[in-house]
């Protein structure tokens, strides 16, 4: 096996792991996607759903708390130079 | 106190979660199998209820099968498994008085207990041959009457919705939050065009800000719950094509202030177009979504949630949520406007 | 000059001026007869509800490019002699006169262009008619308005699209909705329902367009 090839393995095998770590790390919420037949969120007379629509706001709320937090890093920055 | 109204907002936040997620739903009835039925049959059907509780008093539990708003046939046996399944038995007679080949029925259940619970619709009994007259004659009416009222507080249980009915707290006040907000600003632009007072714009950009994520939090709110509902994120349903056009223009509202240099400039057309944004934007909030059918509750064709659903105990949630998250969105908007205050501030040393 | 004869001069001018150079015209007509040629040769068979739908489309953008030059595309000088001469208001209700004049005219290209190779669907011709008039009127006010807005701006033709076609949703749904009763697509009483909304749609935007045009101006 020349350098080149096993050089190309091992990207293979890295690029192998990295997905599986990805796919492991967005198994939680895998179950957004569930269809009829394996369903979590339809169990329990639909309550996660409503527990996945509480979510979806805190989300969006830590979002929206980043990027206003990012702007105001900004700002101070700003500041800063200028004094 | 100054700062009261975020001490409100934060409090109305945590009555809403709480008893949103804490009071429990009306009983309901799941599903009754078989859903097919035979006339001439003595049919037995085994009913699954929802938050019931069929073993209390079940001496005094009544069962009707109930075909238009004067007939109605008794259940004759009623054997209770345990408190959320039980099985009824009524006499289906020969011949219906009706001359349709396949009539749907409605299951009603009432127990002191529960109260009353229905299944609307949810049964069809198959005429062999159709003799209205015969029907007429074999028909024995069972007259549905002093039906009981479950007494607690508790959400309406609605079939398709089930404990997503919760939901009305946390989706729909997005939006009139978002409108309320939105409406804000608009008042602010056209102070603005009327003092020319630059502080006037910025609270209008604060605000409008807010509404847009306000918007884009109830339109994935409602995509998720429209999965769990009606089967898909996006059905095409007017009201989220609606909102995702109001988003369009507020988003075009920001690349427009993004094109500015001059800040004098800027404020000045910026708010020309939130008004004449806002203005198109109105009809199409309001009228269209009455003009075509929607899934949304309101319009034609929507048997999910009817006017008796926003019924006074959920009003006591529902009002204060539309105030809860106003309020918060207000708190985010003085943020952004104080931020933009400094920078003003900083621009001008 | 009052404000009509105002009005009256800048319209002429406008149709003197397009009737001179006569490629800005021809350009637009160019562009609705390809359009259609292209829709027809990728769809072939074009059924009702796909014509309705495909009118109004092909409209929008004709228009979009029909209108852009009234501010947009306008040279700077000739704006500042205007306004140092003219009522504010005179010089946008030229505008938009001339304007839907011109996109009544563009609808009327189109529907003989779909019509030649498509088909010609309609069936209540009253009704579309009264709709393309309306659709006309409402896209003039809407794009003319919106394009003094972008005119403001630097890369003003991006913005223009940008700003316009949401805006111009609401009219473009309803105008959808009522054309498909001309074409026999919806049934019912309520025609004239819509047709109310739309006159007041126009209506409320004229009527704001002519109160904000002047916070524009002040440059």
């Amino acid at each position: 096996m020349d350098r080149k090839q096993f050089n190309g393995l091992n990207m293979l095998k890295a690029t192998k792991k990295a997905s599986t770590t990805l796919a492991l790390s967005l198994f939680p919420f895998s179950f957004l996607l569930a269809q009829e037949d394996t369903d979590f969120l339809r169990s329990m007379g639909k309550m996660y759903v409503v527990v996945a629509v509480l979510a979806a706001i805190f989300i969006g709320i830590v979002i929206y708390l980043v990027y206003l937090d990012r702007k105001l890093t900004k700002l101070e920055d700003q500041i800063k130079n200028h004094e | 106190m100054k700062y009261w109204w975020k001490a409100l907002g934060v409090l109305i936040i945590l009555y809403i979660l709480l008893v949103g997620m804490l009071t429990p739903l009306k009983t309901g009835i799941l599903e009754a199998s078989p859903a097919n039925l035979h006339t001439g049959q003595e049919a037995t059907l085994t009913v699954k209820g929802y938050n019931s509780n069929f073993t209390l008093e079940k001496e005094k539990l009544r069962a009707w099968l109930k075909m238009d708003s004067t007939r109605a046939i008794a259940a004759t046996r009623i054997d209770v498994v345990d408190d959320r399944e039980v099985k009824l038995t009524f006499p289906i007679p020969a011949y219906l008085p009706v001359d349709q080949p396949v009539k749907d029925f409605t299951l009603l259940i009432d127990s002191p207990a529960d109260g009353a619970s229905v299944l609307p619709g949810g049964l069809v009994v198959t005429q062999d041959s159709i003799d209205t007259t015969k029907g007429d004659l074999l028909w024995v009416n069972a007259d549905i009457s002093q039906l009981h009222e479950k007494q607690a507080f508790t959400f309406p249980y609605r079939n398709i919705l089930y404990e997503t009915i919760r939901n009305t707290y946390y989706h729909v006040p997005m939006w009139m939050a978002m409108f309320i907000i939105l409406t804000a600003g608009v008042v602010f632009s056209i102070r603005f065009l009327w003092k020319a007072n630059p502080d006037d714009d910025r609270k209008a950009m604060a605000l409008t800000n807010v509404g847009l994520f306000l918007g884009i939090l109830g339109i994935v709110t409602g995509a998720i719950w429209a999965k769990y509902t009606w089967g898909k994120f996006w059905s095409w349903d007017v009201k989220q094509n609606m909102t995702a056009i109001a988003l369009l223009i507020y988003g075009a509202y920001f690349v427009l202030r993004g094109s500015f240099e001059d800040p004098e400039k800027k404020a000045r057309i910026s708010a020309v177009f939130n008004i004449f944004a806002y203005a198109s934007l109105v009809p199409l909030l309001y009228i269209i979504p009455k003009l075509t059918d929607s899934l949304h509750p309101g319009a034609g064709g929507n048997i999910a949630f009817g006017s008796q659903d926003l019924d006074n105990t959920m009003k006591l949630v529902f009002r204060p949520a539309i105030i809860g998250w106003t309020l918060i969105g207000l708190w985010i908007a003085e943020i952004i406007l104080r931020t933009a205050r400094l920078r003003e501030r900083l621009l001008e040393d | 000059m009052n404000l009509f004869a105002q009005i009256y001069h800048l319209v002429r001018k406008e149709f003197t001026l397009e009737w001179r150079q006569k490629f800005a015209i021809t350009g637009i007509l160019l562009y609705v007869l390809s359009t259609v040629f292209i829709v027809y040769i990728s769809f072939q068979n074009i059924g009702p509800q796909v014509w309705n739908v495909l009118f109004w489309v092909i409209m929008l953008f004709a228009s979009v490019n029909a209108v852009l030059k009234s501010f947009v595309q306008e040279s700077g000088y000739r704006q500042l002699y205007y306004y140092q001469l003219l009522h504010p208001i005179a010089i946008l209700l030229s505008k938009m006169i001339y304007n839907a004049a011109l996109l009544l005219l563009l609808g009327v290209l189109t529907f003989v262009a779909l019509g030649f190779v498509a088909g010609n669907p309609v069936q209540e011709a009253g009704n579309f008619a009264l709709a393309l008039f309306l659709g006309s009127l409402g896209f003039s006010i809407t794009f003319t308005f919106v394009s003094a807005i972008a005119a403001k701006a630097d890369n003003s033709s991006t913005l223009m699209a940008i700003l316009s076609f949401p805006v111009v949703i609401p009219i473009l749904l309803l105008l959808v909705n009522l054309s498909a009763h001309a074409v026999g697509l919806l049934g019912g009483t309520e025609i004239w329902e819509k047709i109310m909304l739309l006159a007041a749609v126009d209506l409320i935007l004229v009527a704001l367009a002519l109160v904000l045009f002047p916070f524009l101006w002040r440059d």
